[in-house]
């Protein structure tokens, strides 16, 4: 779930940041021609130069946030079809628990799953703290991305995020970083067309080697869609200028020449999927009227799921996981309710302790069972796991026409990166496979 | 006592010894002159004879089924002597030699070994060979007393993680003796293009009557020998011998490998009782020697294992890399039996009632996951989707209902012995579908004796307006009575597509139906789509009859819905 940024998103939040921005002693900020503000790594407000490996590879990410892969089609998505059709493409590919924007996006960079980043949700319960929040501190991820990995190769790396909880997690990473002075309230995203300007103005301006993209309309548009269940009319819309805009993108890359010295890897974070407002579930109630579990159990909601933290005595885990399971799984509209310690969820403690997940067609709305997630649209369940995922672009490396029936998952684009620029890579530093 | 041992053999050894049997020509070309009779040299089945017995040893073919990377199921059956017929109880012990080669005239062989066979399993072979390679074309054969079987062919699956092309297979059901000549198997056994062929059941009826052919023995199977009898005058047919020879047989059976419309613990077509009273026993009786007989005589593995009689487990899972994974379904041993009235009796609706049994469906919800493989197929006898049915005239839907009961005279619900009659456990499938996001998946069907393209709904009452679940391809029948066999009527005439448009109009989901063909279809499968094709024979009684194709449907990998093809693969 993605609606807790709106909260967040307030035009005196993103001065305060561009405040702090400015006063880091890391960073500089640029002005490109385009009129819009880039920070930079000391040192690195230049395109890439002779100080940079000698190559004209260039990789684009572009993350179409919250598309669902059977919306990739020639009418709906007319470029980015062509682009999968033309390119490498992995049906079968899928997002990875929890469904949620911040971690998918954080194993795309890392290459490995929560259990190792440290980064397993959205929305997670802070024990030190004491409260819940959203996993949007640079010191959240606890392991070195793709981007910091070729920076140290000397590599340029960029990152336009419309999101501002994305552009806090992967906070001062890259070399050039966009950071929207302002979000859409509601939203709390920054809409494409200005990510789009950003990205292109990015690359006219530093032209890095990795330039990591969120395109935020079609997840955001999707949340709040009420035609969503079937019609899903606001969503098209965005499906359809959000494809004009990579379509853009990419003719840019061509005109210009990049084309053939690049790979565009495109895929989701998560896909999405529609409840009707009798389908929610509050599991909250129903913990605390449960003798063992009332005033020790907190729920962060992630929207299809559920992060459910024991906080009573240790000695009591065991018991009182199991209760939480019995509770959830008699809950309709509950698909299941793991063990957080299940080997193959692969989430760490900052999960908690029991993972819910909801059936299609559902969401949850913890621990109000009004305020806490009135939208619609909603990811985070196993429902929401399908995700497009492709390559493109004129490459070599990139093999024209090609579909492949390995399970391609968000997890394998940083060793996917690695492998294009020639980066040594030890057998077990990535949980995810090269795709190319 | 059956005993098998299993040798792999280096290469070396292969070429010292590997000429040792008469090589004998492949499969496809020689079928159709093997149904007439007309293959020189050889004796039934097409085996070679040889200096021992003067009578022909082999003589019900050979064929191999349940490929795995590096195993393969192999069949055959011995006669010791002519009065060792199936079912006989007659003939002593035989020891049966086989060997697997990379080349048609076995001069690589890879693996070899002795199994002996006797009475007590009805002179049947059936043992796994092992140490095989992925992805590879084999050539079997057995030796026994002089003789030398023909040659099969068979192919093992790919490794688990291995990323082929494409997987090529057929499908097929309800071949009725009596009602006519497996044309459809010949139009198996001529390609070879297929790494398997699928077989959803009904491989033999269990009457006593008699057609275009009279069964084998002249009364309905009851008995152990029954059984044995009657798949033993099976596997004489040429042509099904020969697909059996051409590929790997994956099978499942539906009801009347036992009897007609069967369920856990009786059937339709079983009366309880004495045998001097004119009952026919014990149902659990009656079904333990027809699946004990259907162990003996398919090249099955069976609670995972070629052996007999440790268990009749026949519903698993096989798997061709990262591109599919077939589940093939049992739903006959574990259901409970039919409501008797489908257009009023909500018992369809119990969530008590089960078609797959409690164990059967875990294990199926296990393996329709996106983890596991692209393409998630599921093998299932009857017809998985909703069947909604208009109004018919009174004897189309009579005439309907003698292929399987579809259509009550009121013309208000469907089949209760297909999953409409269990739609609990289609909500748990299709609910688990959708909940975790599984996507390509497909259902193979067979049971109904017509072909079918199907979008499988999650909700068929807002269709096509909410998700869809997978697509369904149904297969007709080889022989068994389509349409217009039942009204009498020509194929294609009036009457019999107005029943189809008045179907297809009730059901917007069914994109395809062809009531009146009898034939077999090929589903070719890769990354990007899945393509049915179904193929059609023109005359089930005339044994030169043509087979041509007739339609083709696809789905996009993804899309979980069908469009039509114009040309089938291959």
């Amino acid at each position: 779930m993605c609606q807790d940024a709106p909260l967040t998103g307030s035009p005196e939040r993103a001065a305060r940041r561009l405040e702090e921005i400015r006063a880091s002693r890391r960073t500089v900020l640029t002005a490109a021609a385009s009129g819009l503000a880039f920070s930079s790594a000391l040192g690195a407000a230049a395109p890439a130069d002779a100080a940079s490996p000698r190559t004209r590879k260039r990789c684009y990410v572009l993350v179409t946030d919250g598309c669902r892969p059977d919306e990739i089609e020639p009418t709906l998505t007319p470029n980015l079809h062509a682009l999968r059709e033309g390119g490498m493409w992995w049906p079968r590919a899928t997002s990875m628990p929890v469904m949620e924007t911040i971690p998918n996006h954080v194993m795309m960079m890392t290459g490995v799953r929560p259990d190792r980043s440290g980064v397993p949700a959205n929305s997670f319960y802070d024990r030190e703290l004491g409260e819940i929040r959203d996993m949007d501190q640079p010191s959240d991820i606890r392991v070195k991305t793709i981007i910091e990995r070729l920076n140290k190769r000397g590599f340029t790396t960029g990152t336009v995020l419309s999101k501002e909880y994305l552009v806090g997690v992967f906070g001062e990473r890259a070399t050039h970083r966009w950071e929207p002075e302002l979000y859409i309230p509601v939203s709390g995203h920054a809409p494409d067309l200005l990510t789009y300007n950003a990205l292109t103005s990015m690359v006219d301006e530093f032209d890095p080697h990795l330039v990591f993209v969120n395109l935020g309309d079609i997840d955001r548009v999707g949340h709040t869609d009420f035609t969503g269940t079937n019609l899903r009319l606001l969503r098209q819309a965005a499906l359809l200028d959000t494809d004009l805009l990579v379509g853009r993108f990419i003719d840019g890359l061509k005109s210009s020449g990049a084309w053939e010295h690049s790979m565009v890897i495109v895929l989701a974070d998560h896909s999405m999927d529609w409840s009707i407002p009798t389908n929610v579930i509050t599991l909250q109630g129903a913990m605390d009227e449960d003798p063992l579990l009332a005033g020790n159990v907190v729920i962060a909601d992630n929207g299809g799921a559920d992060l459910v933290y024991w906080t009573g005595p240790k000695g009591k885990l065991d018991k009182a996981v199991k209760r939480i399971q019995q509770i959830a799984e008699a809950t309709p509209g509950v698909l299941k309710a793991w063990d957080r310690r299940t080997p193959w969820l692969r989430l760490g403690p900052e999960s908690g302790d029991v993972v819910v997940f909801c059936q299609a067609g559902w969401r949850f709305s913890d621990p109000n069972p009004i305020t806490n997630n009135p939208i619609p649209g909603n990811h985070g369940h196993p429902a929401t796991r399908s995700i497009p995922f492709f390559i493109g672009g004129g490459h070599p490396a990139v093999k024209a026409g090609k579909v492949f029936s390995a399970h391609a998952r968000t997890v394998d684009v940083a060793p996917t990166v690695a492998k294009f620029f020639g980066m040594r890579t030890p057998k077990k530093r990535y949980d995810g496979k090269p795709r190319i | 006592m059956n005993e098998t041992s299993t040798s792999v053999l280096p290469r070396r050894t292969v070429l010292a010894t590997g000429a040792a049997g008469t090589a004998l020509s492949v499969l496809p070309a020689g079928a159709a002159d093997a149904r007439r009779g007309k293959q020189k040299g050889r004796g039934k089945g097409g085996a070679k004879k040889g200096p021992g017995a003067k009578h022909p040893v082999f003589q019900h073919g050979v064929a191999s089924g349940d490929p795995l990377p590096h195993a393969v199921v192999l069949w055959t059956r011995v006669t010791p002597t002519p009065a060792a017929t199936p079912g006989s109880g007659k003939g002593g012990k035989v020891t049966v030699r086989w060997e697997v080669a990379t080349d048609k005239r076995f001069r690589r062989v890879v693996s070899r070994g002795r199994f002996v066979t006797s009475k007590g399993r009805d002179h049947t072979v059936k043992l796994d060979a092992k140490g095989l390679k992925p992805e590879r074309w084999y050539y079997y054969r057995f030796h026994a007393l002089g003789q030398t079987s023909r040659v099969g062919r068979t192919r093992t699956a790919p490794a688990e993680d291995a990323t082929p092309e494409h997987l090529r297979i057929g499908f097929t059901s309800c071949s009725n003796w009596p009602a006519g000549l497996f044309a459809a198997y010949r139009g198996l056994a001529q390609r070879d293009d297929l790494h398997a062929v699928v077989h959803l059941g009904d491989y033999l009826y269990e009457s006593g009557s008699s057609n275009v052919r009279a069964h084998e023995p002249d009364h309905e199977i009851v008995s152990l020998a029954d059984y044995r009898t009657r798949h033993g005058q099976y596997k004489t047919d040429p042509d099904l011998q020969a697909a059996h020879a051409n590929a790997p047989w994956i099978v499942t059976w539906d009801d009347h490998e036992v009897t007609n419309d069967s369920y856990a613990t009786g059937a339709e077509n079983h009366q309880p009782g004495p045998v001097d009273e004119g009952g026919e026993g014990d149902y659990a009786k009656r079904r333990a020697r027809a699946h004990r007989a259907y162990d003996e005589w398919m090249p099955a593995r069976m609670d995972g294992t070629a052996r007999l009689g440790d268990g009749t487990r026949l519903y698993r899972r096989l798997r061709f890399g990262t591109l599919a994974e077939l589940s093939m379904l049992d739903l006959r041993t574990y259901r409970d039996q039919q409501v008797a009235d489908p257009g009023y009796d909500t018992g369809v609706d119990d969530p008590e009632r089960t078609i797959t049994g409690e164990p059967q469906m875990e294990w199926l919800l296990d393996g329709l996951a996106q983890e596991r493989a692209q393409w998630k197929v599921v093998g299932t006898s009857v017809m998985f989707s909703p069947l909604k049915v208009a109004a018919l005239p009174r004897d189309v839907a009579g005439a309907i209902n003698t292929l399987a009961p579809l259509i009550p005279q009121d013309g208000v619900y469907a089949n209760p012995d297909q999953w409409d009659g269990y739609t609990a456990d289609r909500r748990t499938v299709v609910d688990h579908l959708a909940a975790n996001d599984v996507r390509d998946t497909v259902f193979l069907t067979g049971d109904i004796h017509s072909a079918w393209a199907i979008d499988v709904p999650t909700d068929v009452g807002s269709y096509p307006l909410s998700p869809t679940a997978g697509v369904e391809f149904v297969c007709t029948s080889v022989t068994s009575n389509n349409l217009k066999d039942a009204l009498g009527t020509p194929s294609r005439s009036p009457v019999n597509l107005a029943a189809e448009r008045a179907i297809l109009a009730a059901n917007p989901h069914i994109k395809y139906l062809n009531f009146d063909d009898h034939g077999f279809c090929v589903l070719d499968l890769d990354a990007r789509r899945a393509q049915c094709d179904w193929f059609v024979i023109g005359s089930r009684t005339d044994p030169d009859t043509p087979i041509t194709w007739t339609r083709s449907f696809a789905t996009d990998s993804g899309a979980s819905s069908v469009r039509e093809v114009d040309a089938p693969v291959g």
